[in-house]
């Protein structure tokens, strides 16, 4: 399954994507689920999450999820219900708005919270330091953003940040280049 | 010198590694006769004071925990409410026509350095993140003075107060520096990093080492927090 996150108030984009998705023969996840629901799994099935007016905080770095509460985070708010969905979701793109060069604060909080889809638990992975993932789902991490921004530095973190989970970056795109984007889903 | 201090984690003070860090950067500063003010991002009701004060410095130092490979979502939400100045706002930059010179609330361009720190000890791990910082300063308009880069820092918090202590002492010697020279560039500064990657013989220690007493001081912490759960525990498998 496709997640995608949109923290943007801008539903053009998700129309957009939408609009290059079903050309391409994906399927919408949340369309389906009402008709019918053997379609909810599979690499050709996506789903939208407008989270652009959400009640998503920061992670404040209680380290809960690691060591008292395993997998949950005590944040209780809207991000839950994006993370139960990130447990079946074979790629993640986020849509976010730019600052400062980089994407935006509510951008950033959908990776700072991600922390409870890894445990406590180290080992090196190549060379890498990294944390067991709690859940067997791997999920690549894709990035369309709208606004300004250093795009060649998104390209390099976003790199990085999949990596953390042993997964692969699926690219960084803006906000212009959907079709490029979904050529990536694939 | 007097500096501006941030302490840009979201983890409320008491909790926060990086302030036990700032604590010894502090009084190695004091050791140069420099002087530091210290203000918490964790906290929103400082953010009115550290933006009405932010330009107002000649050097800025915010001090961060690495963050999925980047700054902290809390602290980006408040570096995008700082009043940028526009580049001839500072003094030192802008054209002095005669007769015009226009009342610029500002000396000049505030020499912006970070100490970055992360839970994973190899230097390697925190370069993604010191990149962006160097990125950062320009646009908020600063002069960029550097970054002071170091990881394993992840049980400063957990672990008792003799071990804390002989965890963040080293950083008394960077405070000094940084109150002399007000900024992060010297050898003695690059070096502070440590090993960019372990080599293989330490990895395959450090690896058992995570297998064995890592794992059972993770356990103590979760039982000591009321944990019920295993670890490894799957809440939202179907
Ligand atoms: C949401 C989150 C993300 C983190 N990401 C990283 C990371 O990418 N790399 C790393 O080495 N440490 C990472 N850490 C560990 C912190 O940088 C480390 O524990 C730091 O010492 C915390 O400092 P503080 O107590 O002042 O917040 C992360 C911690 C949290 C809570």
């Amino acid at each position: 399954m496709i997640l995608i996150v949109n923290t943007t108030t801008d539903r053009t984009i998700t129309e957009n994507l939408h609009a290059a998705l079903e050309q391409n023969g994906f399927s919408d996840a949340g369309a389906d689920a009402k008709k019918e629901q053997k379609n909810k799994k599979g690499n050709n099935v996506y789903e939208i999450v407008e989270a652009g007016e959400s009640r998503i905080s920061p992670c404040i770095g209680c380290n809960y999820c690691w060591l008292k509460t395993p997998g949950i985070c005590s944040i209780r708010d809207d991000y839950e219900e994006i993370l139960k969905k990130m447990v079946h979701a074979d790629q993640l793109w986020v849509i976010s708005g730019t600052a400062l060069g980089f994407m935006d604060h509510k951008g950033k909080n959908i990776y700072d919270r991600i922390l409870p889809l890894a445990t406590m638990y180290l080992h090196f992975k190549g060379k890498q330091m990294r944390h067991y993932r709690r859940y067997k789902q791997k999920m690549d991490f894709g990035l369309i953003y709208s606004g300004e921004a250093e795009k060649a530095y998104l390209e390099r973190w976003n790199g990085r940040a999949a990596l953390n989970f042993e997964s692969r970056s699926l690219g960084v795109f803006s906000k212009e280049e959907i079709k490029e984007a979904v050529t990536c889903m694939h | 010198m007097h500096a501006l201090i941030i302490n840009g984690s979201p983890r409320v003070k008491k909790y926060s590694n990086t302030d036990k860090i700032l604590e010894k950067i502090i009084s190695g500063m004091k050791d140069s006769g420099s002087t530091g003010e210290l203000y918490e991002i964790s906290d929103r009701k400082q953010w009115e004071e550290i933006r009405e004060k932010f330009y107002h410095f000649d050097h800025i130092l915010i001090a961060l925990p690495l963050f999925v490979e980047c700054i902290p979502g809390l602290l980006l939400e408040f570096l995008e409410t700082l009043p940028v100045p526009a580049k001839d706002e500072f003094a030192g930059e802008r054209k002095v026509t005669e007769g015009s010179e226009t009342d610029s609330a500002f000396s000049k361009k505030p020499v912006l350095s970070f100490l970055l720190q992360s839970g994973f000890a190899e230097g390697c791990q925190l370069r993604c993140g010191e990149e962006y910082l160097s990125i950062l300063s320009g646009k908020l308009g600063c002069e960029y003075g550097g970054t002071l880069v170091k990881g394993n820092n992840f049980g400063i918090r957990l672990v008792e107060e003799k071990d804390r202590e002989k965890m963040v002492l080293p950083y008394q010697r960077m405070g000094q520096i940084y109150g002399e020279e007000g900024n992060f560039f010297s050898e003695e500064c690059k070096k502070f990093t440590g090993p960019e990657q372990f080599p293989g013989w330490v990895r395959v220690m450090v690896g058992l080492m995570f297998k064995t007493f890592a794992k059972k001081s993770f356990d103590k912490a979760a039982k000591e927090w009321g944990c019920t759960k295993s670890l490894k525990d799957r809440p939202y498998e179907t």
